[in-house]
């Protein structure tokens, strides 16, 4: 189904007033005339002073209009055909994450052809992490906004918020760009690593080509960035790439001591996983103007809930989709990484710090560790911490300036959901 | 000798006016407690009104004053003691004490608190590897060369105070173009899988390129971060075009069809990319910061940009002369990546079966020495060495285009950068 076409349907579901079509979004596919068809709607559904003020304010001004208008759209749709009252907060903002990853995709393939490779990260099938970050700095974009009136619409300040709408999408995109170069960059390896497996000329171009596309992608987020033209934004989102880069040298360098020490873990999955998502939560709030302390909440929500998921996600290596240890995946223990639930363990049987030292080569010795996590509080524990994370993470979002707007209220019940399905999800 | 001897020194000889302390710039040691040795400098030798424009503005103001006086110093001395002629000033020698300072200040920039992140990423800001300094010293100079006159009469006033304000700001152009540039060092050595890198081992043989990739990257960060504290959307937006340029350039080099491979102009346009954005567009930032016009700013920009065009030109030729005048004596370190450069582009339009030659590759030495052949038969060299004087012509001519003034200081700086664009076209190495 067109991006164009299921548009349309909706428009003609709000024209209808109240259309019964229903709540369920449809995912889009991704057309890269994305900017064109949202122009060409634009100009064929809009009342007339919006037809007026296109041509005043140009073809894209009217995607601007329309990239509101098709916020909007999104959340009338969904509250119209509201029959569940559990809306998946996924779905909520599912049109604009296809807008954004056709400009992603489009920008990365067009340039640079060579580098099509490093467009696959945007595709991969993946697990919540997929959109994770773009869906939650959305729906943080929606919860902040401030209240226009009805009568405003199609002055200035309607303007302005659709500018204000674009600028925080960029900010979605260019998390979206660092976050795929840091992964680009972490996927480099070291001739040791070379020596194992697949064919070196495979290997060495494969580095090659991650360092470049890795660098493609931080080079445009740079440009990206500058032309927002907010120097503190700037320096936020610059300062989660010194973060990412640090967590990632910490993952590869950890010493004996450090890696007994949940305050080390802890910092490095700060580094690793949360300061992305914060700081452009933070960036998101900072470009719509709110105050230091608005923005800190902003920023306080993406923390605890980056490292909520990250403290599931121990769990879920170990676990997988049962209940019981050992099921999982296995990948982080294997790899010689101790995360949460072990450190707990080690602390309620220091003779299980032993067996960590020796290291997870050979499989005998996980078995051993697992035998003492499960005798442990390990799961439960961590447990408690990320549900501790998520709490907080909540009570950031209620933290926020009142509103009576409906979008803002349903976006931020879903920053609410969002947490609550962090903790408990099986996968 | 000890930076804050040395410059006692000099401001001896300023009080003993015109005294004898000879124009032989010295090259301070630097030293950490740089800001606390200027106060106390500051304190010790400057005006009265200076003194209580310290206490109003703080030891950082105090730093800022005497970063221009320092400055200013440095100027002063050498045309002092000018026993020999003006233009035989080392132009690298002018800016010596500035560059310590800001040599200093980016080994504290880059201070990472991951002990491996941080040996990486100071590697190449250790004393004996900064390299040439080639870039923050055509900074310094176009900073210099860009001054808008300020009458003595307002010595201890707020202009002054903004001057010295200014200066730093334009320094820190010169660190974060640095960082930029050494960022790029790191990842391209892993590109190229380079086993040295400016006379040291290079960093990724040392700790890998994993490493490598990630100090890239954490300069690149703290580069970013400098960048947004100067609080100018507009130098932003340049500094990040270079960056995605270098990028560009470096994928432009890695990724050349085989139609590209034959072009000039995109041979050209690489160059541009690689080597002279950065430079040029930095050199339009300092010209930003100061307040410039777009018309000012363009000329430094279009300096910046024929400078770096013309350094490339004749890196190019250097790699298939070396020392000598005659041909096969450099490195031939780019033919043997396959990259053709200029001389042998031009050597292909006169000759065109050298293009099979060059389309078999570079893996068998013989096929370098009948490239070679053909490139001393044709004027490859030649012409290429007069782009390259075109090009220095060229940034000679935008300096000369810059708005007038008759203030010492502007005059020696911009005298200064025409001398590098001769330094840079006629240079052996």
């Amino acid at each position: 189904m067109s991006w164009r076409w299921a548009l349309a349907r909706r428009v003609a579901a709000l024209a209808a007033t109240g259309g019964g079509r229903g709540a369920q979004a449809q995912r889009l596919l991704p057309t890269s005339s994305a900017a064109a068809g949202t122009c060409l709607l634009g100009r064929h559904h809009m009342p007339l002073t919006s037809q007026i003020r296109s041509k005043v304010v140009g073809c894209r001004g009217a995607a601007l209009v329309s990239s509101r208008w098709l916020h909007d759209a999104q959340y009338q749709v969904r509250q119209d055909g509201a029959s569940r009252a559990q809306q998946d907060p996924f779905e909520l903002v599912a049109d604009e994450l296809s807008l954004l990853a056709n400009r992603l995709r489009s920008m990365v393939a067009a340039e640079v052809p060579k580098l099509a490779s490093a467009a696959e990260y945007f595709f991969k099938v993946g697990a919540e992490g997929k959109r994770f970050r773009p869906t939650v700095l959305l729906l943080m974009a929606s919860a902040l906004k401030f209240p226009l009136s009805e009568s405003t619409e199609g002055g200035v300040l309607s303007i302005l918020a659709d500018k204000l709408r674009t600028r925080q999408q960029n900010i979605a995109e260019i998390t979206e760009m660092i976050h795929v170069a840091s992964l680009l960059h972490d996927d480099v390896l070291d001739d040791a690593d070379t020596r194992r497996g697949v064919s070196s000329l495979n290997l060495i171009m494969g580095n090659k080509l991650s360092v470049l596309a890795g660098d493609f992608l931080l080079s445009r987020a740079c440009v990206a960035l500058a032309a927002l033209g907010n120097t503190e934004v700037v320096s936020l989102m610059a300062t989660a790439v010194e973060h990412l880069v640090t967590g990632e040298t910490m993952q590869i360098s950890t010493s004996r001591e450090q890696r007994r020490s949940m305050e080390y873990y802890l910092q490095k999955t700060y580094y690793k996983t949360a300061s992305l998502i914060s700081n452009s939560c933070k960036a998101v709030a900072i470009l719509a103007g709110h105050t230091a302390e608005v923005s800190m909440f902003a920023y306080e929500y993406g923390r605890n809930l980056g490292l909520a998921f990250q403290l599931i996600d121990d769990v879920l290596d170990f676990t997988g989709t049962s209940a019981s240890l050992g099921k999982g995946s296995l990948s982080d223990i294997r790899h010689g990484i101790i995360t949460a639930p072990m450190l707990y363990a080690i602390e309620e049987f220091p003779q299980l710090q032993e067996i960590v030292d020796r290291g997870f080569d050979n499989s005998a010795n996980i078995e051993i560790a697992l035998d003492y996590l499960r005798k442990s509080r390990g799961i439960e524990r961590t447990k408690e911490l990320a549900r501790e994370h998520a709490d907080r993470a909540v009570k950031a979002i209620e933290s926020l300036p009142d509103s009576d707007d409906e979008d803002v209220l349903t976006s931020r019940r879903a920053l609410i959901d969002i947490t609550e399905r962090v903790i408990t999800r099986t996968k």
